[in-house]
């Protein structure tokens, strides 16, 4: 049987060692103590399952007890028991007010006293066994949702949207709405070729490498991942959290992704004899973000010129070569080896009204 | 009053309590008539309350009608009617015959 544990709460060490007895033969734990100010200490420290708490106590009396207990959500649900030789209406009314779960009249009456008890008890098992379900579904329902971020973002930041989660679940807004993202594309460059004289189940498996390698570079730096077609990667940032430091990120994702596929790269080369590389386009603005789609088929996307802009970006890029924006440039210059960079100038992309300052960075 | 007004039943289980109980019983006793000769109503009011409380949840249903004439007496600041009830809760004590079963 497990344990329940009852608190006694009597000024009369009589009445408490009566009280002890009773609940002791039932297989009950029993503590006791005698007023009230050290009564609330204890169950403060050391909730029990169940109080008889007698009303006329030295210290807090039980009326104050009991209010107290109960306008406290760590100890609202602990059954209380006033156990009372008080019979006027004025004290029953003062004791329902206090939040009292039930009430003993004193004399006690053995078999009263038990019932009493043990219905409690069954009360507060079955409270205990629904809030455990609860709780139980609570996490299943966090894994499922965990997991359907994790299609998305890092496990890092999966993790740490389920621990934040409040009560409207999604950070994943269902409207859409307007913010200032990273947007960083990434292209195999080759990968025509490698269509075009590979295996199909071998270009599948290179597919399946690089896009491994990259999606491992945005996680690390907590990129969410917006799509994934072809051979192009779109990874978003700043969204849907908001990260100061984004255009940092971006930049440490794209060299990630090239030191990552350095590798593939060569043992391709030995493989299939096949040359190939990464480029890259990161593009610094504002995106409306939001979920699109049918009722039947809903996809996390990010739309704008932003991303437009990326998008003409990784285009243009060579293999190991990073395109980007004048605005992403000035956000992550302190970070990029002078050497490395080139200004392209004022640049009209395809599609686009506007000319877009361009930076080349060789990886 | 007769013999049997002085016989109590009480569960066997509570066997071991009962020496203590009866120790503050009359400790209560020499309580009660301390305060009536100083005229404490409110204490003799507690005690005749403690004693409503605790005496018949031991079996000891004299105790409790006796405690409840005190609380009442207290109340009304009948000093007459406290002082008999004490007597009677003196009487009651020295005579008690408890069966255990």
């Amino acid at each position: 049987m497990s344990s329940f544990r009852v608190l006694v709460v009597d000024d009369d060490p009589d009445m408490a060692a009566f009280l002890a007895r009773i609940i002791t033969a039932e297989g009950m734990a029993v503590d006791t103590l005698y007023d009230g100010d050290s009564a609330l200490l204890s169950v403060l420290t050391q909730p029990p399952d169940l109080i008889l708490l007698d009303v006329m106590l030295p210290g807090k009396n039980g009326f104050e007890i009991c209010e107290h207990l109960k306008s406290d959500s760590a100890t609202a649900l602990i059954p209380v028991v006033l156990v009372t030789a008080l019979e006027d209406r004025e004290s029953r009314v003062r004791g329902i007010q206090s939040g009292a779960d039930d009430f003993l009249s004193k004399p006690v009456n053995r078999e009263e006293l038990v019932a009493r008890v043990k219905t409690l008890r069954r009360l507060h098992e079955t409270r205990r066994e629904l809030e455990e379900r609860r709780l139980a579904a609570e996490v299943q329902r966090k894994e499922a949702i965990r997991k359907a971020f994790a299609r998305y973002v890092s496990p890092r930041l999966a993790d740490s949207i389920i621990r934040d989660l409040g009560n409207d679940d999604a950070p994943f807004k269902a409207h859409a709405h307007r913010a200032e993202v990273v947007v960083l594309f990434a292209d195999l460059r080759g990968f025509t070729r490698i269509t075009e004289s590979i295996a199909v189940h071998n270009v599948v498996e290179m597919l399946n490498e690089y896009f491994s390698a990259l999606t491992e570079a945005a996680y690390q730096h907590e990129g969410t991942i917006f799509n994934m077609a072809g051979d192009s990667l779109l990874v978003g940032f700043n969204v849907p959290f908001p990260q100061p430091d984004a255009p940092a990120r971006a930049w440490r994702t794209a060299l990630g992704m090239v030191s990552r596929f350095g590798p593939l790269s060569a043992a391709w080369r030995g493989r299939y004899g096949v040359e190939t590389g990464v480029g890259i386009g990161i593009c610094r603005g504002e995106a409306i973000i939001g979920n699109v789609g049918s009722p039947h088929f809903m996809s996390y996307t990010v739309i704008g010129n932003t991303v437009n802009t990326a998008a003409r970006l990784v285009q243009m890029a060579q293999a190991d070569e990073v395109l980007v924006s004048g605005a992403f440039y000035e956000s992550i210059r302190e970070l990029v080896a002078g050497g490395r960079v080139e200004a392209r100038g004022d640049i009209a992309l395809r599609g686009m009204s506007e000319t877009t300052a361009v930076y080349s960075i060789r990886l | 009053m007769g013999e049997d007004a002085y016989k109590v039943k009480v569960a066997k289980d509570l066997e071991d309590l009962i020496p203590t109980f009866l120790g503050n019983r009359r400790k209560e006793l020499d309580a009660l008539r301390v305060a009536l000769a100083a005229a404490d109503f409110e204490q003799l009011r507690q005690l005749g309350h403690r004693m409503r409380g605790v005496g018949n949840s031991y079996g000891f249903e004299r105790i409790s009608v006796i405690g409840k004439h005190i609380e009442d007496g207290a109340r009304s600041g009948d000093k007459a009617a406290l002082a008999a009830q004490i007597t009677d809760y003196g009487d009651y004590l020295s005579k008690v015959q408890i069966a255990y079963e």
